[in-house]
């Protein structure tokens, strides 16, 4: 147990670090860039401002997190999984928005809704008890991570991005995005990383994981009311 | 990498049963009103949720504000010009309402009244006083951004319109009356 808030503490300083260094670095750099760039209509700080929003009040990407970094411990493994996560969510962002591929969103946010329900689901160890074994998370993270992407896409495709200056701040938002993620990452670790040295949090483990699933089938049920209201 | 205590089907299937019930319920109580206006247990609109399925512009109260047509004469009495009552009443947008007045059998109002633009379809009509069968006589329908006319009132009851804004933008209506009549205002 204090193996574990040791690692913790590790963990946010670590975050913290890269937070800060990221933050600075971004900051700098996107002031220096829009002053160059407002005349040609790029918006590098409004597009980090908007991808870091999405990631801090998407509740549906933290939720998700929040199920991953559930049992895991280390900080190897904790950045392992969300670099998995980043891997994926990044490289379908960039790809939706460059190859123009117009999902529906609400669609998009039911399957992002679906792997909370598949996390809280693997958590509570069902694929185990079910299947005699449990999928390889990390491809299962590294997939839902694609899913995630494209509904970050979609968000992004609703501003109507101008055809020049789309690389840049489309960037702008992946980044925005990643920072994003590290303040509710810090959040989140910080809570759990507390609430880890009680014994409260195994033995609440699987009401826990009960309420993730409730939470992903809540989203899965406002998604797919959305889609199919507005069909 | 799991360490969850005791993991068991049984324990598996209780969870399940949990979230999806909890989910229905959050779902069927909260979420769908508030989010679509959709309510099938009625508790929604108790709670008052359904409200907020509306956009902006619906969630805009019926308005009227009165503002009699009285101008100051240098000798500081009060002349009243021709129309003794004006109101503007403003109707939300997608939203109807009504607008009443009080008129004994035989007496006259006089009207006229004017949207800010756009066309509302109305129903002028009376209702006779104690009347609970909800029968009502229709003097004029018609979907038009002005009117005006007298009515000599056929029963003693509560007579005005009622206007249907089918615009997405609320509309504002100026009514003036004048004649024996009480008014009763928004219903």
């Amino acid at each position: 147990m204090n193996l574990t808030h040791k690692n913790t503490l590790y963990i946010i300083g670590l975050l913290l670090l890269f937070f800060n260094v990221s933050c600075f670095a971004h900051g700098v750099d996107s002031n220096t860039e829009q002053f160059l760039t407002t005349t040609q209509g790029s918006a590098i700080v409004p597009f980090l401002y908007i991808g870091a929003k999405h990631m801090v009040t998407g509740y549906d990407h933290l939720l998700f997190l929040v199920g991953v970094i559930f049992f895991l411990f280390r900080v190897r493994d904790i950045l392992f999984y969300v670099s998995l996560f980043t891997l994926g969510h990044s490289f379908t962002l960039l790809l939706g928005v460059l190859a123009e591929i117009n999902m529906n969103a609400y669609l998009i946010d039911a399957v992002i809704a679906f792997s909370i329900i598949y996390k809280g689901f693997d958590n509570l160890n069902g694929f185990k008890l079910l299947l005699g074994k449990e999928p390889n998370t990390k491809i299962a993270v590294l997939i839902f991570g694609l899913f995630h992407g494209f509904g970050l896409a979609t968000k992004l495709q609703d501003f109507d991005l101008p055809q020049e200056n789309l690389i840049s701040n489309m960037i702008a938002f992946n980044v925005g995005v990643e920072i994003g993620q590290c303040i509710a990452l810090l959040f989140i670790l910080t809570l759990l990383g507390f609430w880890r040295r009680h014994k409260s949090y195994f033995s609440f483990a699987k009401t826990s994981n009960t309420l993730l699933m409730t939470g992903g089938l809540v989203l899965l049920g406002y998604q797919l009311t959305g889609y199919f209201t507005s069909l | 990498m799991n360490t969850l205590p005791k993991a068991s089907i049984k324990s598996l299937v209780i969870s399940c049963v949990v979230s999806i019930v909890l989910a229905i319920f959050i779902l069927l109580i909260a979420v769908l009103p508030a989010e679509f206006n959709i309510d099938p247990t009625g508790f929604g609109k108790k709670l008052g949720l359904t409200v907020l399925a509306q956009t902006d512009a619906e969630v805009e109260k019926p308005a009227v504000v009165t503002c009699p047509e009285t101008t100051q004469s240098i000798d500081g009495q009060t002349e009243t010009v021709e129309w003794p009552d004006s109101v503007m009443i403003t109707v939300p947008a997608r939203k109807g309402l009504e607008y009443k007045f009080h008129v004994n059998k035989g007496d006259k109002l006089e009207f006229v009244w004017k949207t800010d633009g756009a066309s509302l379809y109305f129903d002028f009509h009376g209702e006779p006083q104690g009347n609970t069968t909800g029968y009502f006589k229709s003097f004029k329908e018609s979907t038009q951004s002005e009117s005006s006319g007298s009515l000599i009132a056929p029963f003693t009851g509560s007579h005005g319109w009622y206007w249907e804004n089918k615009t997405n933008r609320a509309v504002i209506i100026n009514l003036k009356t004048r004649g024996l009549y009480k008014i009763k205002g928004l219903m």
